[in-house]
């Protein structure tokens, strides 16, 4: 069974926004809807800091509270795992925004549907890779199955012992590596 | 300027897009319904491709265009070109939506006597300015004329072509405000331009200043993650911990300006303890007894005096590259530290060039390399006549004999317009009036001109002062002479119409130059198509128009770069630890210490910028996406230290007034760990001025506006961080 | 924040007509007498849920535009909403035929004001649920926000119909003295949950403990100790308290129907703050 994870390594985020607006074409989003979120931390005190930017968008968790809480059943997941919103039956009551611990959920102006990252499904499939991880310019981000051992994906999640950003939270599919 | 497009009426309009999802051919937009998508898969949908190359920096990366029903939808970056290597950053897409900008200039416009401007014809645009031209050429001489431009392909053949045809030699980039101090250093210790680390094979590189990270390349930053990844030792000197830092396993902050002090310093320790490259030293340089000599008290001890970083890690970095050499280098940089910032930008340039002489890495595996770039063959003269040489100097050159050919120095022209002797202005896609040097001493300098034209697509701050404006169309609407790209591998690559012209009055760079010369009276050299050249300058080096337009790069044939020592084009032959030339410029002959000019006061701290990895420049601050991002983080805000934030009762996003000798203005704080106390960092790209810009207007504040308008001696640049401010914060 | 004062107006308002409805039951039970009153109660409970429903759907931008969509609305049982629209279903039709018994004069049937009385409960305590589940917010996420809800829905329905009976039929209303004291004890319980709330949500998480202090000390400060407690807490309490169990004597002046009035118009306004200062200052559990 094909199930599409994604990992992003903030080691080589660089924070330059390039997912943010690939994402923003391809979904037709407008300039202050975004998918993709950024988190800039700062850890020490000078000289010795660490500082990292790390994106978030939607974790496309297992048993995900926004599909739970759905009350038109908008929300569902493929068979491949993807966390989706059938927009002809959303609402836009909000109720998965507030229920989604990442606040990963975006209300589209035009059409008040609260939408969020697709990993670019096009109808049928993921894109082939979603945009943010195409346009990814230093290559933090890793799309794929990880269900397939040998994918990309799940040999740098065992290499690089990445995890969910917030393993308490949810059974998330995108694992960060910090 | 009214007609808007946003991707919202994209999405109504396209009723096709929904088709596209049920073919697969391409993602359905956000917002189509998915019982739509059932019965509308028999419309065909017009999904297109084209390439080009990015208008978002200097770098122009390839990227794919793709339409739908002739209406760009995404741009992806071209997986053969050297800089994108298959992705780009935002400012692609971001730029790539200008097109669509509802704030273009979509007419020629003629500014009136209260300021405002109104449409003219391109026929009376043309007439009134060729008019004017010879008028001013027939009073002042073809050297009262001059024009300033940030060249992108078809710019660098057609701008400098078209001055020349006048008789003038005044042809500036924005260096000045950019690279020319770096460059110029460059050029006067190895005879080139610019030189490249070669990170696949280094072991240990130092950046100064520069951060890929956030003035991104795409295949810099690929480059940079890979030696983190290969657990190589990058060492970041920079005031601030840039987004680079994420890549780097040492960051060394340095009071600003004083970079040279650290790299005389390591020099010091190389020669003193004798790790140096003697074997090189020996052979291929020139004025090493006296460049060992000059630096001989530049003791670590000392350094760590002058540029706060403490001498432990300077000996230590010393060794370390010693130790890693000749697989080690000093990253060229930029404009950051020393591309035009300081009174001692020139001598730090020859100071890294000089520490990799030491390290032997020049042309090494690992090390320093020059590479060689493509260039067009000799072209039919019949049908692409060479234009004469001017009879005069370019204006600036006597006065800055180190200022790289390829450049000029802008400022000089501004000077000359400040003295009444430069008449007329032209500026080409540069925004000079806002960011090469004070915004004020700009718009006297226009002021005095008698003529003031600029070709833009949208209102800039120089626009603004002009009294034409020319509109362009977007680098997506047009087609552009070839670019060459040079480095191990050649290359060249092609910017192809990916969109319908949106505003039909709006007109390519080849255009409106040649419109221009007709209207001066020398059309002789201009009696040819864009394509007709680009196809000449192409078949010049084997490949056809065809080719290029199709795939947007190509690779062309193999310079057969080799490891080893290079040829130094000097005077010499050799490296030049010391220079006649910049001698004769008043610098000093010999590499060695120089102080920055201004030193901070009691009180007040050092004024330092850089990029945004979202923006370049105030090119993209209107651009609603990129705004938005930085209206979303507040990316405007200035940063200071956590230690001086307190020290003045600051906290975070507190609005404060910065003020120097020559400006105050407001601006919110972010207060951080990653900058070095008593330094400021502001990014460059804000306080945008024009009211034309709605969007960026009234966010951020502008850094030239408070640097005093002065030129490095020799070249001629900005010293646009010679400067110290006083922070205070503002009652609510 | 996610939701905002259309919420507010929704979770307020369903819960004063969850009891007013239940008011009305009440004094047709103890006080049959009060036809005034009970008839208001009837004619508020499904005004203000009809009210609340078009708030929510304004709300509810994406139904809004598309008003079939709201079908798909009972799809989900496992979503607290569309339990809540379940309720609603029941609820409603009884509040409106009981409304439109009243209006004919017919007596309402006692099954039909039982199964009413289920459903009153049940959607009071849905829109303490509705929030009560969402784990993001720790101020939400809590065993005791839906018994606060109920308390207050029941406290803001006796307002607004004692409001009703203060106003039309003052004699009859000044001698209900089992729909005074409760009123006071509602005020007074609610005042305790609040509280418990607050400490034990403060306790629980570092976002708990920064929503509570938002309300207490911070942005919401003012609303919080002026509106909600002084104004629809406290006051009502004294207003209330004091002829009840101190004087023991019917009031006839206008001074005291005045400050009666604004006592009740204090519980209302308590209601929607409450409920609007939960939705604004709750913070998400961070996970950073």
């Amino acid at each position: 069974m094909t199930r599409y994870g994604m990992l992003i390594n903030t080691k080589k985020c660089v924070g330059c926004f390039a997912c943010r607006l690939a994402c923003q074409m391809r979904n037709h989003l407008e300039p202050e809807e975004t998918f993709i979120k950024f988190h800039t931390l700062e850890q020490g005190e000078y000289p010795s800091v660490y500082a990292e930017v790390v994106p978030t968008q939607c974790m496309h968790c297992v048993d995900a509270p926004c599909q739970s809480v759905c009350p038109t059943k908008a929300t569902y997941t493929t068979d491949s795992g993807v966390v989706l919103v059938d927009e002809s039956r959303c609402i836009g009551c909000k109720y998965c925004m507030a229920a989604c611990p990442y606040g990963a959920r975006v209300q589209i102006e035009a059409t008040g549907v609260i939408e969020k990252c697709r990993f670019c499904w096009d109808g049928e499939d993921v894109g082939n890779p979603p945009s943010c991880v195409g346009t990814c310019i230093s290559g933090a981000r890793t799309f794929g199955d990880l269900d397939d051992p040998g994918s990309d994906i799940s040999r740098e999640i065992v290499s690089l012992n990445a995890r969910p950003i917030a393993g308490n939270l949810t059974d998330s599919k995108i694992f960060y590596v910090r | 300027m009214t007609e808007s497009m946003s991707r919202r009426t994209f999405v109504k309009g396209a009723g096709a897009t929904a088709a596209l999802a049920a073919t697969g051919a391409v993602a359905a937009p956000v917002g189509s319904l998915m019982t739509e998508r059932a019965h509308a898969a028999e419309a065909a949908p017009d999904v297109r491709t084209a390439p080009s190359l990015c208008n978002g920096c200097s770098s122009k990366c390839g990227l794919t265009a793709t339409t739908v029903g002739g209406k760009l939808w995404t741009v992806e970056g071209l997986k053969g070109h050297p800089y994108s290597k298959g992705t780009v950053c935002g400012r692609a897409h971001g730029l790539a939506q200008m097109a669509y900008s509802d704030e273009r200039v979509t007419q020629p416009l003629r500014r009136k006597d209260d300021g405002t401007f109104e449409p003219i014809s391109w026929d009376d645009a043309f007439a009134e300015i060729g008019e004017r031209v010879q008028s001013i050429i027939a009073k002042n001489g073809p050297e009262s004329v001059a024009l300033i431009h940030d060249p992108r392909p078809s710019g660098k053949y057609y701008g400098p072509r078209f001055m020349n045809a006048l008789g003038s030699a005044n042809v500036y980039t924005h260096g000045a405000a950019c690279n020319s101090s770096k460059e110029s250093g460059i050029v006067h210790t190895t005879g080139a331009s610019n030189f490249s680390v070669d990170f696949a094979n280094a072991k240990m590189v130092v950046f100064i200043g520069r951060s890929y990270g956030d003035a991104i390349r795409p295949s810099s930053v690929k480059s940079l993650a890979d030696a983190a990844d290969a657990a190589k030792r990058i060492v970041v000197v920079d005031p601030r911990l840039s987004n680079s830092g994420v890549f780097a396993t040492d960051w060394v902050p340095i009071k600003p300006g004083t970079d040279l002090a650290l790299l005389m310093g390591i020099a010091h320790v190389l020669i003193a303890e004798d790790l140096y490259d003697r074997t090189f030293v020996e052979e291929h340089t020139v004025g090493f007894e006296e460049f060992a000599q000059n630096i001989a008290s530049c003791t670590p001890k000392w350094a760590e005096g002058v540029c706060e970083v403490p001498a432990d890690t300077i000996t230590e970095l010393a060794r370390a590259l010693a130790k890693a050499a000749p697989a080690a280098a000093i990253e060229p940089s930029w404009r950051a530290a020393f591309g035009c910032s300081y009174a001692n930008s020139f001598d730090t340039a020859r100071g890294v060039t000089a520490v990799n002489a030491l390290l032997g890495s020049w042309g090494q595996k690992g090390g320093a390399l020059i590479t060689s770039s493509p260039k067009p063959g000799s072209l039919d003269a019949q049908k692409f006549p060479s234009v004469p040489k001017p009879a005069k100097k370019r204006v600036g050159d006597a006065a800055f004999p180190l200022v790289p050919s390829g450049m000029g120095s802008n400022l000089a022209a501004l000077q000359a317009a400040l003295d009444g002797d430069m008449k007329a202005f032209f500026f080409y896609n540069s925004n000079a009036a806002q960011g090469y040097a004070q915004p004020k001493v700009w718009r006297e300098g226009l002021d005095k001109a008698e003529l003031v034209v600029t070709i833009d697509v949208q209102m800039s701050e120089t626009a603004v002062l002009s009294d034409y404006v020319l509109p362009e169309c977007t680098y997506l609407e047009r087609m552009e002479l070839p670019d060459f790209i040079g480095g191990k591998k050649h290359y060249v690559g092609m910017r192809t119409p990916a969109l319908e012209r949106v505003h039909p009055e709006t007109r390519s760079c080849d255009e409106i130059f040649t419109g221009l010369a007709r209207a001066c009276g020398v059309g002789e050299y201009f009696d040819f198509t864009l394509e007709e050249l680009a196809s000449a300058q192409l078949e010049s080096v084997g490949v056809t128009l065809e080719e290029v337009c199709e795939k947007g790069v190509v690779e062309l044939a193999d310079p057969h770069f080799t490891y080893g020592v290079p040829k130094f084009k000097t005077p010499s032959g050799k490296f030049e630890f010391k220079s006649d030339k910049a001698a004769e410029a008043g610098r000093s002959a010999v590499i060695g210490f120089a102080p920055r000019l201004v030193e901070a006061k009691e009180g007040e701290l050092y004024l330092i910028g850089g990029k945004q990895g979202i923006h370049s420049h105030t090119m993209t601050m209107n651009i609603p996406a990129l705004n938005a991002v930085s209206r979303d983080y507040d990316l405007e805000r200035l940063w200071m230290a956590a230690s001086d934030a307190a020290a003045r009762g600051i906290a975070d996003g507190d609005l404060v007034e910065v003020a120097s000798s020559e400006h105050a203005g407001k601006v919110r704080v972010h207060v951080t760990q990653r900058v070095k106390p008593g330094v400021l960092f502001l990014p460059t790209h804000y306080g945008i001025t024009s009211p034309y810009q709605t969007h960026a207007r009234g966010l951020g504040i502008n850094h030239m506006d408070f640097v005093p308008f002065r030129m490095e001696p020799g070249v001629g640049s900005a010293m646009s961080q010679e400067v110290a401010v006083t922070v205070k914060k503002v009652e609510a | 924040m996610v939701w905002g004062p259309l919420i507010a107006w929704y979770l307020f308002l369903a819960g004063a007509s969850a009891g007013a409805f239940l008011t009305a039951a009440f004094v047709e039970k103890k006080y049959p007498d009060s036809v005034k009153m009970r008839v208001a109660g009837r004619l508020i409970a499904p005004i203000f849920l009809g009210i609340g429903l078009i708030m929510l759907m304004i709300d509810a931008e994406a139904g809004l535009h598309n008003p079939l969509r709201f079908f798909f609305l009972v799809m989900n049982p496992g979503s607290v909403m569309t339990l809540g629209v379940y309720f609603i279903c029941v609820f409603m039709p009884v509040a409106l035929a009981e409304a439109v018994l009243e209006l004919m004069h017919r007596r309402v049937p006692s099954w039909l004001t039982w199964v009413g009385i289920v459903f009153a409960f049940a959607v009071a305590a849905y829109t303490g649920f509705l929030l009560g589940v969402v784990q993001t917010f720790p101020l939400w996420n809590n065993a005791i926000l839906p018994i606060l809800f109920v308390v207050s829905a029941l406290s803001a329905g006796l307002a607004a119909t004692s409001m009703v009976g203060l106003l039309v039929d003052r004699t009859r209303f000044e001698h209900m003295w089992l729909v005074k004291k409760t009123h006071v004890i509602l005020s007074a319980i609610e005042l305790v949950v609040l509280f418990t709330m607050l400490v034990i949500v403060s306790s629980g998480s570092l976002e708990g403990a920064a929503s509570v202090a938002s309300l207490v000390t911070g942005q919401y400060a003012p609303a919080f100790w002026g509106g909600l407690v002084l104004l629809g807490l406290v006051a009502p309490f004294m207003i209330e308290g004091y002829p009840v169990f101190i004087t023991k004597k019917v009031e006839t002046s206008m001074t005291s129907l005045v400050v009666s009035v604004i006592g009740e118009a204090g519980v209302l306004v308590g209601g929607f703050l409450l409920r609007l200062l939960v939705i604004m200052a709750a913070l998400p559990v961070a996970f950073l």
